[in-house]
């Protein structure tokens, strides 16, 4: 039977057809992103406390107001944006340089990656109740190991809190930037590279004027969803610090969790949340620009 | 015959379907028994509450109790979100004494003054300690039943005490002296648990209240900005940095247990049923078990936490849920529930020679009764956990050298003050 003889086809039938795909599709989306997303936007408008659930009305922009003027919502974000520069920063210059190493092992391949690998698959709570000991001046191994040459760091107490939860933020979250690079660099075309060393240049001239620009797409939507995704960083800090020495380590997720289930209100956390929501938007949207910029 | 499998798969993934789904309906309710659902944190006085169900259920075949216990931070939230449900998600539920102002005020617990006046005099709610008692009354209405207390003491190395003929401190100038009397090359004075929040609110308000000073006054008006306040905290941060184990600033309960249990601090201000664990012979102290000791905070007036007994306002099992919560909190099974191990919170209990006899001696009980009669909660009214928080980590900070003793004071209690007022 020819296409032309079908009388179901017309314009409008697949229009219709096409939407009564969509719709069990639309109606989960609705139900478990636009509901809570819509639910939560209203509660921002209004003063919602758990703990005085009858009180509650609309305050128009009250909330936002109400957390940008906190100056605990500045050393907040002050602490997230520090928090994903050293992590991430960290990640990059590691994951690269392990990926490149690793492009060039010939033997026990397969293996190398997967045990390099496996830190990203453990629970990110599990991995800041694992550090918690690790690095327990009672109970871990590393400050025992550090004791033998006199040396004493306290990880969990002073000023370097912060560095220290990056660094776990690295350890589990390098092989990322390494799995990405890694497929980055197989994806390379050769020529290039042979004809820069029948010219003679070094390594590092052909890392630095071919290898990098070349992977700088790669490289761009790695650091932005690595970024996006420690914006969010939330375990560590319940796990290990609850935000603490002081406010050194509080982190926005950590912050708008005590405001809404510790402080109950409900209200002011969904405005916080918001603000995040719009600086993730801004970074998705660059995200997703990159690569069309990069290819044209 | 690829497509007899798959449908007898599908049919059969849809029968275990139906009759899982007819299996936990007919679990909720029925004529004959009712489940309760329960909320506890984790933590021993739970275990022993739960073994306890055992001889509840002797008596009250018809009541099953369905005890889902969770760590303290989980716990709280799955609570608050319980409260937002149209149903009722937990009958029982045991409250932190921060959280009874607001619970109650907001209409979440049921008061219970009538079940208690029903109970009749065997039951004799006046017995429970006053201080536990003034906590579940809210707006002259009792909502809840004193579960275990943690109020706190001084534990200490009692061998170490009397072979250097050191007397227990009863100021604050003797607690930071003997601290440093007591530092050795092999020792530290003092295990403090200074971190953020809670665990320092704990600990610094026995401070706070040997100097003189308090968070609030009787009608709950904040007046932390004081100089008592101001000495407090410089002695705090002087004889942790002279006295307590290095890299100590984010040490919390566990940490100073194992400090002391080791031998590596020779005493700690911490929950008095501490001591217990310390003297036993199968415990973390080893060979140091039975060494240890119990006295009131320098200055005599303790901090005061507890845990006690509320039913959910929105519960469909109000009048079971009392039934077991008057058997376990009765005088009786409150003598059995401590003997077992648990935290008193009766007078009677305290006084109690079988108690002292079959459980840890007539000192320990004596303490605890001393401390109990004028303790202090960490804070009363609303938003008190907020409160004990916000001061918590402004004492954090000044700990960790982020702001100065003066700084830490003024800050904590300009917000306290705005918490109070929201």
């Amino acid at each position: 039977m020819s296409k032309s003889n079908s009388p179901s086809l017309t314009n409008d039938s697949v229009s219709i057809y096409k939407w009564k795909l969509l719709f069990p599709l639309i109606l989960i989306l609705f139900v478990i992103l636009v509901f809570p997303l819509g639910y939560s936007l209203w509660l921002a408008f209004h003063d919602f406390s758990i703990i005085d659930p009858d009180s509650n009305k609309f305050v128009g922009n009250a909330q936002f107001q109400k957390v940008l003027t906190n100056p605990m919502y500045w050393t907040v974000m002050k602490n997230t944006f520090l928090f994903v520069l050293i992590a991430v920063s960290f990640e990059v210059i590691l994951g690269v340089l392990i990926a490149l190493a690793l492009s060039k092992q010939r033997i026990l391949k397969n293996f190398t990656r997967a045990v390099i690998l496996a830190p990203m698959f453990v629970t990110p709570i599990a991995v800041g109740l694992m550090f918690r000991f690790i690095l327990n001046n009672q109970l871990g191994f590393i400050p025992a190991f550090l004791a033998k040459f006199n040396i004493s760091i306290d990880f969990f107490g002073s000023n370097y809190t912060l560095l220290t939860l990056a660094l776990i933020d690295v350890w589990q979250w390098t092989p990322f930037i390494i799995l990405m690079i890694l497929s980055g660099l197989e994806s390379l075309p050769q020529d290039p590279f042979e004809a820069a060393y029948v010219e003679g240049a070094s390594k590092l001239t052909v890392f630095l004027t071919i290898t990098l620009p070349l992977l700088k797409p790669v490289l761009l939507v790695a650091i932005l969803i690595r970024s996006l995704d420690a914006l969010k960083v939330f375990e560590y800090v319940y796990a290990i610090t609850k935000g603490g020495p002081g406010t050194s380590t509080e982190t926005l997720q950590f912050y708008i969790h005590k405001l809404g289930f510790g402080y109950y209100r409900l209200s002011e956390a969904a405005a916080v949340s918001w603000t995040v929501v719009v600086i993730i938007m801004i970074g998705l949207i660059i995200m997703l620009k990159s690569p069309k910029k990069e290819s044209t | 015959m690829l497509r007899k499998i798959m449908a007898f798969t599908l049919i059969t993934f849809l029968l275990v379907g139906c009759s899982t789904s007819e299996t936990n309906n007919s679990d909720s309710k029925t004529e004959e028994q009712i489940t309760l659902n329960v909320l506890m944190e984790e933590v021993p006085d739970t275990d022993i509450a739960i073994e306890m169900v055992k001889s509840f259920n002797q008596e009250n075949e018809n009541i099953v109790l369905n005890i889902e216990t969770l760590p303290y931070d989980q716990m709280r939230d799955k609570l608050v979100s319980s409260f937002l449900a149209p149903e009722a998600a937990y009958d029982i539920i045991v409250v932190d004494n921060p959280w009874m102002y607001d619970f109650s005020n907001a209409g979440y617990l049921e008061p219970l003054d009538d079940k208690i006046e029903t109970s009749g005099s065997d039951y004799d709610f006046s017995d429970f300690s006053d201080s536990l008692e003034d906590i579940a009354i809210v707006n002259d209405q009792k909502f809840a039943i004193p579960f275990y207390n943690y109020a706190t003491g001084l534990v200490y190395r009692k061998d170490v005490f009397e072979e250097q003929g050191i007397s227990i401190p009863t100021t604050l100038k003797e607690l930071c002296t003997v601290a440093q009397t007591l530092t050795t090359d092999e020792a530290y004075g003092i295990a403090a648990q200074p971190q953020k929040g809670y665990k320092i609110m704990e600990e610094w308000m026995n401070w706070l209240l040997a100097a003189g000073g308090a968070l609030q006054n009787d009608n709950g008006d904040i007046i932390l900005d004081s100089p008592e306040a101001r000495e407090a905290l410089k002695a705090y941060i002087d004889t942790i940095n002279s006295s307590a184990p290095k890299n100590s600033t984010n040490w919390a309960f566990d940490e100073a247990l194992r400090s002391v249990a080791s031998g590596d601090s020779m005493m700690t201000l911490n929950y008095n049923w501490m001591l217990p664990t310390l003297n036993n012979p199968d415990g973390e102290a080893g060979s140091l078990a039975g060494n240890f000791a119990l006295a009131e905070v320098p200055g005599g007036q303790a901090a005061l936490g507890a845990w006690f007994w509320a039913i959910s306002s929105n519960s469909e099992y109000k009048d079971e849920a009392w039934t077991f919560i008057e058997w376990i909190s009765s005088p009786e099974q409150e003598k059995s529930r401590v003997i077992s191990g648990g935290a008193p919170v009766r007078d009677s209990i305290l006084d109690d020679p079988e108690v002292w006899e079959q459980g840890y001696g007539e000192e320990y009980y004596v303490t605890l009764k001393n401390i109990l009669a004028d303790a202090i909660p960490l804070a009363n009214g609303p938003n008190a956990e907020e409160l004990i928080q916000v001061v918590g980590t402004e004492l954090n900070a000044a700990v960790t050298g982020q702001k100065t003793v003066d700084e830490a004071i003024t800050d904590a209690s300009n917000l306290a003050k705005e918490i109070m007022n929201e």
